[in-house]
């Protein structure tokens, strides 16, 4: 066991947990308002962080543009371009396969998914290698007592808590979030109350999409570089993180989020070797799954989105 | 008079079946007028039809002269149609509160909203101090009041109330008869479908009696609750 960088550990738990949950939240939002798994939400993530880097690139081609400025402008960017794929993907995949069986809708969303990742692989130059993701965070440190931080990971961890705070908020606040929760809990009931069933499922992968280009932007802002086949390993770390919380519970896949960066994080410390830390987390999530196979918050806490 | 809902030779159904063969009635304007018949003699498959939710394969619906057949729930209901639907259906892990907002989720000022859920309090005095409980938590009763309460969020102008008494106590039943009367005291339109003959009558207008998929008889109450027809073909059917 290695305690010596414990600081480190946690601050760097925290950050992946920020990613995750952001993941998953959108697995359980499209969860509870159509009852799928849409498996290409990775790969979104994965198309985000590339579209934010094209955007990036491309400003500072035009000229000296400040980082901040061009950081935003990128964000937004992949932000839209994703909600966009997002409401594209629900209206013409998952929104038609309504009628068939929930499997055919996972098979056709995991095609997609390999779909998006060969076609980065394939037309972004030199794509199967990684890409240097442009660093668009200041890079000085804080020191607090005997800790360091750096100003670009707590930006992250604090932009990624608020993004899923203000979603959390309008889910629960607004109308529209109102609307999103009458209809996962009863489409057609829904109806009858005047809700525009297809405008709220599209709205809610718009939502869920955008919020996956974020974290793939938060991702490359904090290992510096992306990488075409990124976004797999993410999409099954969210998936089984909304999963473990209990799918269609927002609170249930944020802590499903944290669990499984802190998970990594013990076994990381535990063993030597990094790479044990992906099988410790998952051998423990499965075994969370076999003892509450239905997630850690479908019974405490009947709140699906 | 113009009618405020009219159905036309509707013929509906699922898969290959049709279960309405040829429909026709008519509900007029701050009248209480009643659908009556059996299990499965197509009440609510009509009431889809007028909705929205199940297509008619033939026929045509008004709503205000306005023809309405087959379009999508959402644009019938922002005409000013609210349903409380069969087996009262609040939505149980929204709070009271959030029940009731949601029926009046397409007006969009909130102190609109917000009068009219103090009307509708002022009718459920029960509901006003249960506002954060979760629907779902609530007895039978209580979901039936909070369904009519969310109904009246809408403001409609055409109320459809699909069997309200399913279920519920006797007590509780007449409380609830009592309360579509009041409804229609304030000038709103009712559609009442229902199996409870006797007490249906008694408090509506006009009448309908489906079975099998027709109208078999209809007319004034008054004269309903003589029709030796309609006793025949409502009892021959049912239990």
């Amino acid at each position: 066991m290695d305690f010596s960088l414990l600081d480190q550990h946690i601050i760097n738990g925290l950050v992946l947990g920020v990613i995750y949950a952001m993941v998953a939240v959108g697995f359980t939002l499209f969860f509870g308002v159509l009852n799928v798994i849409k498996f290409s939400h990775g790969d979104v993530l994965m198309a985000g962080s590339f579209a934010a880097l094209i955007a990036s690139l491309f400003l500072s081609q035009l000229g000296e543009f400040p980082t901040w400025l061009n950081l935003c402008i990128s964000l937004l960017f992949a932000i839209s371009i994703m909600a966009t794929l997002g409401t594209l993907i629900a209206q013409h995949l998952v929104l038609p396969l309504r009628g068939a069986p929930p499997l055919n809708t996972l098979l056709i969303t995991l095609m997609l998914g390999l779909a998006i990742r060969e076609a980065v692989r394939l037309f972004y130059p030199n794509g199967s290698n990684p890409k240097p993701f442009p660093r668009l965070l200041p890079e000085n440190s804080w020191i607090i007592g005997t800790m360091e931080i750096r100003q670009d990971t707590a930006i992250i961890i604090v932009g990624g808590l608020l993004a899923i705070l203000i979603l959390n908020l309008a889910i629960r606040k607004t109308r529209l979030g109102l609307s999103i929760r009458a209809v996962a809990q009863d489409p057609e009931t829904a109806r009858l109350m005047g809700i525009n069933f297809k405008r709220i499922v599209l709205g809610t992968f718009a939502l869920g999409s955008g919020l996956a280009a974020l974290a793939g932007v938060a991702n490359g802002l904090y290992y510096h570089e992306i990488i075409f086949d990124r976004g797999l390993f993410l999409g099954v770390i969210g998936f089984s993180a909304a999963v473990v919380g209990g799918l269609g519970s927002l609170l249930g896949a944020i802590i499903g989020g944290f669990l499984f960066a802190f998970l990594q994080t013990i076994g990381a410390i535990w063993f030597s070797v990094p790479a044990y830390k992906d099988v410790f987390a998952f051998v423990v999530i499965i075994m969370i799954m076999a003892w509450r196979p239905t997630g850690l918050l479908s019974e405490i806490n009947s709140d699906r989105v | 008079m113009e009618s405020m809902l009219e159905t036309q030779n509707i013929y509906a159904g699922y898969d290959e079946a049709d279960v309405l063969t040829g429909v026709s009635l008519k509900v007029q304007p701050g009248k209480i007028t009643c659908l009556l018949g059996a299990n499965g003699a197509g009440k609510s498959t009509l009431i889809r039809v007028l909705l929205g939710l199940t297509p008619a394969r033939k026929g045509q619906v008004f709503y205000q002269t306005k023809e309405i057949t087959n379009i999508e729930t959402h644009n019938i209901v922002r005409q000013g149609v609210s349903t409380i639907p069969e087996g009262r259906k609040v939505f149980p892990k929204l709070t009271v509160r959030e029940n009731l907002l949601i029926g009046a989720i397409l007006e969009k000022s909130k102190a609109k909203a917000q009068d009219r859920m103090e009307g509708v309090l002022s009718i459920f005095p029960q509901l006003a101090n249960r506002g954060q409980q979760l629907a779902g938590t609530m007895s039978g009763g209580e979901q039936a009041m909070l369904s009519i309460g969310r109904g009246l969020m809408g403001a409609p102008k055409l109320l459809i109330i699909d069997e309200p008494s399913l279920g519920l106590s006797p007590l509780f039943v007449k409380e609830n008869f009592k309360v579509i009367q009041k409804i229609k005291e304030r000038g709103i339109t009712v559609l009442l479908v229902e199996q409870n003959v006797k007490q249906t009558l008694e408090i509506s207008d006009y009448g309908y009696v489906l079975a099998q998929g027709q109208v078999v008889a209809h007319g004034t109450s008054s004269m309903l609750k003589s029709n030796s027809q309609m006793q025949a073909a409502y009892f021959g059917q049912g239990e």
